[in-house]
């Protein structure tokens, strides 16, 4: 009997317990209380943290806290969250995950609380458009935009008797590699001080390759190959936005992709998984002479020790200059407790004097074009030129990635495809099977 | 407590009466099965919680397509069929048995090895205790060591392949030797564990039974084979088992070092599982994979103890 006293004081403590743990996350009223908000990027957690006095400042019982997961957990710990209900009131998000997202209902459409608080969306532009789901809703308000460039060792360029703008204003065709492969070639110098377009270069014996690899598994190439197959006019996507092919069966795509492939046969590029240190890494050491990288690298790259860098666009095709480019976004879960107080940070850092105080770090592109030009010009001032992503943008020579459906599985079959192509397991036939893969899914 | 436990003491003196008497509906014995279920509840409540439910729900899921956040929707066998179908889920099933191969393989001869040398050429418990550190340490640490040290650039086992005049070998980004190198970190891990449960076994043979074989002028291996293989065989079922079902789960080895790259070389059929649900939200198709393992699982640990007669030594 002793027994069952002390049971149902256990039972009755415990119940107790979760009562009041329930309790203590319930409470919240409008525009007051704590916002969390996610991102995976660590440099721009940090940038970001600017924008909290400010809008602290504006919004005294607003709390905000920044958190920041690695990005190779940081979407499984979003479904768990989605799933658990402890989702982040509102995250950074990338394109390739609307579809899911919003399908599944797990984020919020916008255009009611933009129509409500008077937001104005014009102060974007670029990035919007993507964040528009096959609904006609807006799921997202952009944060940034980001380009890919080619990064190179200003020192080695001069030593092979070029000059910066050669390098800026290469040429391409997947034929004869253009002034690139011409410049990829007489860059890369064997471990006697042969370069590689000179007799008796030993291509299994490299001391710096003229390229970094432009081989990658990643389904849009972003930073790889697409800057290359995207200056002969192909695009990613059939449409521009949700898709119902990826173009992989162009025959111009396989020709490029095979120029790319042929680039490390040849001696010019390391092979597809030789090197696993990052693109910094790669060009400070001496061991390229030139790498391919995204806007985001470019303060990293740029504070590399003992490396003059230049930065340079994508070459020129026969259908100019492009490269595809993404936004990320802002999205609101839907599971939020507090909209109205998640809404206005979420504003806040759409707003120029967020995108302004975070932006002049460098570690990501604004999306708003005042926020841009006072990054590029603090970033002038530190020596990091930022005007090869400015000009593309203000050339039009960037395409949006498009959004898609079922993006995390045209990840996942993709990958492994180009893996295989990249490694010669697989031969250019690949392409056919990948096209039909993804118009397989995104018709599911 | 106290009360409790002098209660209980004349009681259970009494049992044996009781049952004679087949009064098994006597007050006494009524109160007995009460604090029975009283002591048993908290592991009974485990056991369905996190145990039983799961498991019929998996088992219930995998018939539904279900993205977690809508309800599951009844498919029947829709999951299966596609699953016969799936390329990749039959890929990773082959590289989950090949890495699960060569873990038991190696696994247990290294054990095996490991624990023989122990018994026979050491009495130092500092020696028998290093053994057991891999075991300790958790699996991401050691994937994540392990990645650098097989590193192809800058891993140390390359850099002494290259001074020997060899060529760098890319262990964890190249189709051939992923898996191996996986394997071995695997094994590598649970070696200290299987080898003291080995050595444990090794330590209950009588020492008189190799004085014997001495006597009659058996050499060192012979003994080995002879006689220390067959009085270990309940033991050695038992490492099998362990480490089959041990090398079948598999998978933050692969997440830490490869992520099943390349080109789905390393995709066992855990990764698989895995991001099908967590990365695609396809949870009902992820569960009816689970399943399947299950019964792989269920049919192969069944049989390797019907043939291996673990319960019985050869000692009789």
């Amino acid at each position: 009997m002793k027994l069952q006293r002390i049971v149902a004081g256990a039972a009755f403590v415990g119940l107790v317990a979760t009562m009041t743990a329930c309790s203590g996350g319930g409470g919240g009223d409008s525009a007051s209380g704590t916002v969390n908000w996610w991102t995976w990027d660590e440099k721009q957690a940090a940038s970001y943290e600017k924008c909290l006095p400010g809008f602290e400042e504006a919004n005294p019982d607003i709390k905000v806290t920044i958190s920041q997961y690695a990005v190779d957990d940081y979407f499984t710990k979003l479904t768990a969250g989605f799933v658990s209900g402890s989702a982040p009131d509102a995250f950074q998000n990338s394109v390739p995950l609307l579809g899911a997202y919003a399908g599944q209902g797990q984020i919020m459409p916008l255009d009611d609380l933009i129509a409500k608080t008077g937001f104005d969306t014009s102060v974007f532009s670029v990035g919007l458009d993507s964040w528009k789901y096959t609904d006609g809703k807006q799921y997202g308000l952009p944060l940034d935009w980001a380009a890919a460039a080619f990064y190179f060792n200003d020192d080695a360029v001069t030593a092979a008797g070029y000059t910066a703008d050669d390098i800026k204003n290469m040429t391409f065709d997947p034929e004869t590699g253009g002034t690139f492969g011409e410049i990829v070639a007489h860059l890369t110098v064997d471990a006697n001080g042969v370069r590689g377009d000179e007799p008796g270069f030993d291509k299994s014996n490299v001391k710096t390759y003229g390229v970094g690899s432009l081989a990658s598994g990643d389904f849009n190439g972003q930073t790889s190959w697409n800057g290359l197959v995207s200056s002969t006019g192909w695009r990613l996507g059939d449409k521009a936005s949700w898709p119902t092919k990826f173009n992989y069966d162009d025959p111009a795509f396989a020709k490029t992709l095979d120029y790319v492939r042929g680039l490390a046969d040849q001696g010019f590029a390391p092979q597809f998984g030789q090197f696993t240190v990052g693109g910094a890494e790669q060009l400070g050491s001496g061991s390229v002479a030139m790498v391919e990288g995204g806007s985001w690298d470019v303060t990293t790259m740029a504070k590399v020790p003992g490396l003059k860098l230049g930065v340079a666009f994508m070459p020129t095709g026969s259908d100019g200059r492009s490269v595809i480019s993404n936004s990320n976004a802002n999205n609101i879960f839907v599971g939020t407790k507090n909209v109205d107080a998640t809404w206005k940070w979420v504003t806040y850092m759409g707003s120029e004097a967020c995108q302004s105080a975070a932006g002049v770090d460098g570690t990501f592109l604004p999306s708003i074009a005042a926020s841009m030009q006072v990054a590029a010009d603090a970033q002038a001032e530190q020596g990091v030129d930022l005007s090869p992503f400015t000009d593309a943008l203000a050339n039009d020579e960037l395409y949006a990635a498009p959004p898609t459906v079922n993006g995390q599985e045209v990840v996942d079959t993709i990958t492994p495809l180009f893996e295989a192509y990249f490694s010669h397991e697989r031969d250019n036939d690949v392409f056919a099977e990948m096209a039909q893969k993804t118009e397989e899914i995104f018709a599911k | 407590m106290a009360i409790v436990k002098t209660q209980a003491a004349p009681r259970s003196a009494r049992v044996k009466a009781a049952r004679a008497m087949s009064n098994i509906n006597s007050p006494a014995h009524r109160g007995d099965a009460r604090l029975a279920w009283i002591l048993i509840l908290p592991a009974l409540v485990g056991f369905l919680a996190f145990f039983a439910y799961p498991t019929f729900r998996g088992i219930y899921l995998s018939f539904t397509k279900f993205t977690v956040f809508t309800p599951p929707q009844w498919i029947g066998f829709d999951n299966f069929v596609e699953l016969a179908g799936d390329d990749v889920f039959w890929n990773s099933l082959f590289v989950t048995l090949y890495y699960v191969a060569i873990v038991v393989v190696v696994g247990t001869f290294l054990s095996l090895v490991t624990a023989v040398v122990l018994h026979r050429l050491t009495a130092s418990t500092v020696v028998r205790g290093m053994i057991i550190l891999p075991f300790l340490i958790s699996n991401v640490v050691a994937a994540t060591v392990w990645s650098w040290i097989l590193d192809a650039q800058l891993g140390i086992v390359n850099i002494a392949i290259e001074a020997l005049g060899g060529e760098s070998i890319m262990f964890l980004t190249s189709r051939g030797w992923v898996i191996p190198a996986v394997a071995i970190i695997g094994v590598w891990k649970s070696l200290g564990y299987t080898a003291i449960i080995i050595f444990a076994g090794l330590q209950t043979v009588p020492a008189s039974i190799y004085e014997a074989g001495r006597i009659d002028g058996a050499s060192e291996p012979q003994m080995f084979r002879r006689l220390t293989l067959p009085l270990m065989r309940p033991i050695l079922a038992m490492v099998l088992v362990l480490n089959v079902i041990g090398a079948f789960q598999v998978f933050d080895l692969i997440q830490v070092t490869t992520k099943g790259g390349p080109a789905n070389a390393s995709l066992v059929l855990q990764s698989y599982i895995f991001g099908k649900a967590f990365g695609q939200f396809d949870f009902g198709y992820a569960s009816a994979m689970a399943l399947t393992l299950f019964v792989f699982l269920l049919i192969i640990t069944f049989t390797q103890l019907r043939l291996l007669r673990a319960s019985e030594s050869d000692t009789n």
